[in-house]
């Protein structure tokens, strides 16, 4: 009997003890680790789905977050846009969505112009088989959401949309579409909380 | 005497990957490059340092039956804390190691140096021996990623080394490179041991 208590003692000290420092590091360095995020993964991501606008400002530097109520499950919605300016003036607004694919969640970055077309996209992250689903990243696929209206929403060929899907990855592709479908349907709350 | 024993056992005589052939899932997985093998060791070498000091510190009021939970409750900390740090000071050496860095956790190679020696030792040889095998765990991945890196690839640390009309031998940076490598060092050793051997 004593042994046993000893034994619960002694593991609820090492773990409670492990847990304060964890969560402790945690803390220390959430803010080092959010700016890590936003230059390696978001950053280029952000560039790429802007490429082609001109604007002046940094993007990543006057970001802001805008509350979206809730959604259907009834969890808060907040979201991270990232405005694209020049000369004070909105030309573009960009902000994460993501997609279920083969491999599991696809982020992709959606950048909108000023009335709610589809500027461009960036993949951020994906665990898409390399060959086949990684090649949502290649230009050959994204390029193809440059201009796109999406009033009707944003759907691949074979579902009646406009967006040819890589041949052999067609849930991945239907992720990207789906994550912009999803990002588009939010244009217009997110454009009258920014403006 | 016995300290500096401690240490030096681990640069040669028992140097982790390719005398004890211990962990050898990041060995084999992440050396496609000497920086990406040289972090890989170093993220060990911290762990193993740490969690040898902190075993042996705490060994005596450590239950026997519950040891091995307590041991790995202490190196999983340790790895979180690693992964962290990583996440926020260097990242793109995260994005390229990945998964690698929280399986640190199950690297036989620190939980066999917690249970053969830290558990059973004072905290001083305890941290030698860490210090020791964590450094020439982190010298055979550099040595090993060296030379996959340079045939593979013609660059060391990123830098070309090799001459202009180099055709990089691509098969040693992918899997196949990892095995045919870690064979002729490991037979490399033990030709140069049996040598030994046979002049002393």
């Amino acid at each position: 009997m004593r042994e046993l208590l000893r034994m619960v003692i002694v593991l609820t000290v090492i773990c409670g003890f492990s847990g304060l420092v964890l969560s402790f590091t945690n803390q220390a360095t959430s803010e080092q680790r959010e700016n890590q995020l936003l230059t390696y993964v978001q950053g280029p991501s952000i560039q790429a789905a802007l490429a082609g606008r001109e604007y002046d400002n940094d993007p990543i530097q006057d970001r802001l977050s805008v509350d979206l109520g809730k959604d259907e499950k009834g969890d808060p919605v907040e979201i991270t846009v990232f405005p694209a300016r020049k000369n004070g003036e909105m030309v573009g607004l960009a902000y994460a969505s993501s997609g279920m694919g083969y491999g599991g969640e696809i982020g992709v970055m959606v950048a909108f112009d000023e009335d709610g077309k589809v500027a461009g996209i960036g993949i951020m992250t994906h665990s898409e088989t390399p060959g086949l689903g990684a090649r949502v990243e290649e230009p050959g696929f994204t390029d193809q959401f440059r201009g796109l209206e999406t009033k009707d929403g944003v759907k691949l060929s074979q579902d009646g949309g406009k967006i040819n899907g890589i041949s052999g990855a067609s849930l991945s592709s239907k992720a990207v579409a789906s994550a912009v479908d999803k990002a588009a349907a939010r244009f217009s709350r997110v454009k009258e909380e920014v403006s | 005497m016995s300290v500096v024993n401690e240490f030096t056992k681990g640069l040669w005589k028992e140097i982790p990957p390719f005398r004890l052939v211990l962990g050898l899932c990041p060995v084999l997985a992440v050396t496609t490059a000497a920086e990406n093998g040289m972090a890989m060791g170093l993220a060990t070498t911290f762990v193993l340092v740490c969690s040898n000091v902190l075993i042996s510190l705490i060994r005596k009021v450590i239950p026997k039956k519950v040891r091995i939970a307590s041991f790995i409750v202490v190196i999983a900390s340790f790895v979180v804390i690693v992964e962290l740090m990583m996440q926020a000071y260097y990242y793109p050496m995260y994005q390229i190691l990945g998964l690698f860095i929280p399986l640190i956790v199950v690297n036989c190679i620190i939980l066999g140096r917690a249970e053969a020696f830290a558990s059973k030792n004072p905290i001083l040889p305890s941290l030698a021996d860490g210090l020791g095998m964590g450094i020439g765990f982190t010298l055979s991945l550099t040595f090993l990623g060296s030379v996959r890196e340079i045939i593979g690839n013609g660059t060391w640390f990123g830098m070309p080394v090799m001459w202009g009309s180099y055709e990089p031998f691509s098969v040693m940076v992918k899997a196949p490179g990892a095995f045919l490598c870690l064979g002729v060092i490991l037979g490399l050793m033990n030709w140069i041991s049996s040598m030994q051997k046979r002049h002393t």
